[in-house]
């Protein structure tokens, strides 16, 4: 993707939040019909009194209203008409990107997505175009509790007609972020709060991370760890310490959830026949779950040792930090899998 | 006598297989070693050669017919008038099923290999369940014709790898058909006098590692490892026993194809094999070197030997290798980690080649030995060494034994446990050496 | 409805432990002592004390993200959500729940809540269990202006009201939808207004003045008892604090919030009032504040002290047992 761009530039390290941030704004300024809207997106900002906008639970949308005063729309505190709403004008010519604020408030939302979005264009012949994304943040390790931590892609990539994508790095985030909203099909765009603060090297200016594609982050033999959003740099620094005794673990990022890019997937596990994969998500009916399927389905004759799923564990996001960490997936827990398996 | 061709069982998921092709004609001669027929499974086509030289009999299967595996295809007879009787092959056709090997070698009237002529009232041992063999492996494996449970699992919880499967095709390439029918995985190294050397129980022929280099940094010798029956890419066949006396047949047939006596060297169980040979056919031992050998196994032997078993069959060489190490090893080793370690790795990688029904077959072989030759030490004939090993709390009487062979050397290692070719190697080289120059 | 002095005495040592713990909360937050999402409810004690004076225990209350002033004021033990807060196994989740999360059934304190809007319908069930049961229990619903946005408000007071519930759905409009100012997203004037659409009665309050929020509230919640149906109390406040313990406030002027926070503080007025009227001594308030404080510190200290849960914990209670 922007490999060609960073051999002849000097490097630019930013934080994913303000990678999304430079996608909203080159996606608002090429193109008009693009709205954001969402529960403090201009966050109450540019009052007579001179206070400046919140910029949304995150501040990953400070500073765009100034620039794009009717582009940025505040929204109450009314998910379901946000996302019914938004429904209606990207099927009316808009492009609207809205941002749910946490994933967990999808309980609240849900409808629009499961029953509208998701349905049209079959629904309605082929004829309707959808160009609606849905920015949301998930994940747990904040000690953010039940209501606020969870990692429900699965749900929203179980959904036909919807995708799901979910960067692990500040440079596919914009990319992914321009194609989504560039996308004519409904896209849920996941901001792992483990990523969210994290910087890495950003292009400037417009590109795109194609949907539906994985990426290989690390390339290795022995192994195949496959993460998704946070998860991704938890496989990294596993595969750093495997290193160290002599293992060789390659790194598989999804990026997109739905569509699932299979044939990355089949061919990571061809070359090393062994492969964790590592989910942030609950373990039923879920992400993890689904590759370990695919493997078995279709890549069964390529199996050198079980498929093993690391996931959060099968309950609420616990508050207390002791139970979080228990909960979540670890860089330890990678490594006790891949040990299992060699 | 005549030579069946049969239908092979290529793996554990073979169960029947096509005629390809007869490339020869009936009445037309065949010579041993040379395709005698082409055959197809599950897509993959297999050369089966001709176990002896003669004439192409019968054909009983022609080209483009399918049958299950065990069938008659045709026969090979010393000439082409010889009478060969089909119906009596096939009223023994389930046992040649059960006996035929399971691997591209061509199949055999015989029943294997000879049987052994010790003690065989024994009980058969518990047969464990098959080792689990992962999907790559079993793909592998299918494609290469190599049956998945002939191989050593190295992985967590006993499992076969494809890693193993690779590695025991690279090892079906040192087949050698020490008898007709029978093929056993032998490494040769060097050039000189032949010495031949018989591993312990539940090891390949890399626990002689250091022996090995050594004897060719000396030059002067031809260092022939010898994997016995179902160790390594050695032919398995299907007996609930491995003799001790079938395993010396074994090596004295491959030592009559290396021209004049050898020299033999064996551990522990390889030693009872190396012993064995040298009372039943002196004339093909130049010198014999038994190292931590034994004629009766202690209850504590065969304790270890069981439970070596019962592991095996649920864990990988890695877990395996820890839970013996304390057996092989003496003290001085156990209480040095760096050393340790290097140890467990080398054992690992030894234990690597031997299959859980391979170790139940030789356990029930040397169950059945012991005790059978107490009474003949003083009837080694040939120039020996005994090497015995202060601190061995497996074959504890080798000091003894020694004593019992008449003018046998010995030497014994203070300290040093069962595994003594390993943990004492430079001795052991160093004494080695000087009996081998010696005779 | 005039509150007695024991009455008075009692809503002020709930005004004070709400606002201490708070404080505290916000030291320990600074000083990298408590982690999670914390909302303080800073400047809305009156509220919480003066509807919850009328509460008994077979009454419940659904709280929001904002919720530890209407647990405190439902008789929730500040020792156990201090323990909360420190993820201890004291607290009263057990450490599971947090500070969005505290609840306390045996108090008829339905919980506070993660997501806007919640709890507005969870109040409505208890009050129909409560009309079913024929406890003589009401529901009480605690929300803010930025939930009567939500769909669950609506469809909730419909309901109520259609069925004349005994519910009492109390509207603290501190002015801020998280970081938006109301008038930004709301165009009526008063939240109370929308009461109307479901004939149901409404009222509206100074919710910094703990005097008139008692009396409206008793009167609502007398109401209800009786059987006469719902009531949507709106009380006018203001939030002192940020969003959320740590907010940088860049999006609220500070001479706004000096005006309320300096001029309006619901503690202040009340000692103002109760002193020059003679219903409670100044020394009997500062007493209570060394009792409140000694309590909170004794909070702290206990919660400090108190294990964690063992990690084996994390697979209990996801379903029933037997």
């Amino acid at each position: 993707m922007a490999d060609q761009a960073s051999q002849t530039r000097e490097p630019r390290e930013i934080p994913t939040a303000f990678a999304i941030a430079e996608a909203l704004r080159i996606a608002m300024a090429s193109d008009p019909t693009v709205i954001l809207m969402g529960e403090d997106v201009a966050g109450g900002g540019r009052r007579p009194e001179g206070t400046d906008e919140m910029g949304g639970i995150m501040s990953v949308t400070r500073g765009l209203v100034g620039d794009f005063p009717s582009q940025v729309l505040d929204t109450p505190i009314s998910e379901m008409g946000i996302l019914g709403t938004a429904v209606g004008a990207a099927v009316t010519g808009m492009r609207p990107v809205v941002e749910l604020m946490f994933m967990d408030f999808i309980g609240t939302c849900l409808d629009p997505l499961l029953n509208q979005a998701s349905k049209f264009r079959y629904m309605f012949g082929g004829k309707a175009r959808i160009p609606l994304t849905v920015r949301t943040v998930t994940g747990a390790g904040m000690q953010a509790a039940a209501q606020h931590s969870q990692s429900l892609y699965w749900m929203t990539a179980g959904i036909p007609g919807l995708k799901t994508v979910i960067p692990s790095n500040a440079a596919d985030a914009k990319g992914l972020l321009l194609a989504a909203i560039r996308c004519d099909d409904p896209v849920v765009f996941c901001e792992p709060k483990g990523i969210l603060f994290l910087s890495t090297d950003v292009p400037e200016g417009d590109y795109e991370v194609p949907i539906g594609k994985a990426n290989i982050v690390r390339a290795g033999s022995d192994v195949s760890l496959v993460g998704m959003g946070a998860t991704v740099g938890m496989a990294l620094a596993a595969a750093a310490e495997l290193e160290r005794d002599g293992i060789s673990a390659e790194v598989l990022d999804l990026r997109s959830l739905a569509p699932l890019d299979e044939e990355a997937i089949l061919t990571t596990l061809a070359k090393t026949g062994r492969l964790v994969v590592v989910d942030e998500a609950t373990p039923r009916c879920g992400i993890a779950s689904d590759v370990a399927a695919l493997c078995v389905d279709k890549g069964f004759d390529l199996l050198n040792g079980p498929v093993r799923r690391v996931t959060a564990a099968m309950c609420p996001v616990p508050f207390t930090r002791v139970l979080e960490e228990a909960y979540m997936p670890s860089t330890a827990r990678i490594l006790e899998a891949v040990r299992g398996l060699l | 006598m005549a030579t069946v061709v049969a239908m092979p069982k290529l793996g554990m998921t073979m169960r029947e297989g096509s005629v390809v092709e007869w490339p020869l004609a009936v009445g037309d001669a065949v010579e041993k070693g040379h395709t005698v027929v082409l055959i197809e499974s599950e897509k993959t086509q297999v050369e089966l050669e001709a176990t002896d030289s003669g004439v192409l009999r019968h054909i009983y299967v022609e080209a483009g017919e399918t049958v299950p595996c065990g069938s008659l295809l045709g026969a090979i007879t010393a000439s082409i008038d010889e009478p060969f009787d089909a119906q009596a092959f096939r009223r023994d056709n389930e046992r040649i099923i059960d006996d035929t090997p399971a691997t591209p070698a061509a199949p055999s009237a015989r029943s294997g290999a000879p049987r052994g002529t010790g003690a065989s009232s024994h009980a058969a041992p518990p047969r464990g369940e098959a080792a689990p063999v992962t999907p790559a492996a079993r793909a592998l494996a299918r494609s290469l014709g190599i049956d998945a449970a002939r191989v050593a699992g190295t992985g967590p919880g006993g499992r076969v790898t494809k890693e193993d499967i690779e590695a025991f095709a690279s090892r079906r390439e040192r087949l050698v058909e020490v008898s007709p029918g029978l093929s056993l995985e032998v490494l040769r190294q060097g050039a000189g006098a032949p010495v031949v050397l018989l591993p312990g129980f539940g090891v390949g022929v890399a626990s002689f590692a250091p022996q090995i280099q050594a004897l060719t940094a000396a030059g002067g010798f031809e260092v022939i490892g010898l994997h016995p029956r179902g160790i390594g890419a050695s032919d398995a066949p299907d007996q609930q026993i491995y003799e001790v006396a079938a395993g010396a047949e074994d090596a004295a047939a491959l030592a009559a194809t290396l021209g004049g006596p050898v020299h033999l060297v064996g551990a522990s169980l390889g030693s009872a094999v190396a012993l064995e040979l040298a009372l039943r056919f002196p004339a093909r031992v130049r010198s014999l070197t038994l190292i931590t050998p034994f004629v009766d196994a202690t209850p504590r032997l065969r304790a270890v030997a069981d439970g070596w078993r019962a592991i095996a069959r649920h864990a990988g060489t890695d877990t395996l290798s820890r839970a013996l190490l304390p057996w092989l090893f003496s003290q001085r080793v156990l209480g040095d980690d760096k050393l340790r370690e290097r140890m467990q790795r080398g054992l690992s990688a030894a234990l690597s080649v031997a299959p859980a029904d391979a170790l139940d077959r030789w356990a029930a072989g040397i169950a059945a030995w012991s005790g059978s030759r107490s009474a003949n030490l003083t009837d080694v004939s040939v120039p020996t060494l005994v090497i015995a090993a202060g601190a061995d709390l497996l074959t504890p009487r080798g000091e003894a034994l020694g004593s019992a062979i008449a003018g046998a050397s010995l030497c014994v290692l203070d300290s040093v446990g069962h595994a003594a070719a390993t943990e004492a190697a430079e001795a052991v080289c160093e004494a080695l050496l000087a009996h081998l120059r010696a005779h | 409805m005039q509150p007695t002095p024991e009455i008075l005495q009692v809503a002020y040592r709930t005004m004070r432990t709400i606002r201490s713990f708070e404080e505290k909360l916000i030291e320990l937050v600074n000083q990298g002592k408590l982690g999670g999402f914390l909302h303080a409810c800073i400047g809305q004690e009156a509220i919480a004390a003066a509807v919850c004076a009328h509460l008994k225990d077979n009454d419940h209350v659904a709280s929001t993200h904002r919720g530890h002033g209407h647990c405190i004021a439902k008789g929730v033990d500040v020792r156990g959500m201090m323990a909360e807060l420190f993820g201890r196994s004291t607290g009263t989740c057990r450490g599971r729940g947090g500070s969005m999360h505290i609840a306390d059934l045996e108090k008829g304190m339905l919980g506070a809540n993660g997501i806007v809007g919640a709890g507005i319908p969870l109040a409505t069930g208890a009050a129909l269990s409560a009309k079913l049961r024929k406890t003589g229990g009401v529901g009480v619903a605690m929300f803010g202006d930025g939930a009567s946005n939500q769909g669950a408000f609506h469809e909730s007071l419909n309901m109520a009201a259609n069925w004349k519930l005994p519910a009492l759905y109390v509207c603290e409009n501190n002015g801020w939808g998280e970081f938006t100012p109301t008038e930004f997203v709301v165009p009526v004037k008063d939240i109370a207004e929308r009461a109307r659409s479901y004939a149901m009665n409404a009222m509206i309050a100074d919710g910094m003045d703990f005097f008139d929020v008692y009396a409206k509230a008793g009167e609502a919640i007398a109401r209800a008892r009786r059987g006469e149906g719902p009531t949507l109390l709106e009380c006018k406040t203001y939030r002192f604090m940020g969003h959320y313990v740590g907010d940088p406030l860049v999006y609220r002027a500070k001479a706004d919030a000096d005006e309320w926070i300096n001029n309006r503080d619901p503690l202040k007025l009340f000692e103002t009032r109760v002193t020059s009227e003679g219903l409670l001594a100044a020394d009997n308030l500062r007493s209570i504040d060394e009792e409140v404080t000694e309590r909170i510190t004794e909070a702290v200290k206990s919660a400090q002290a108190a294990p964690f849960p063992d990690a084996g914990e994390l697979m209990q209670d996801v379903y029933a047992v037997g």
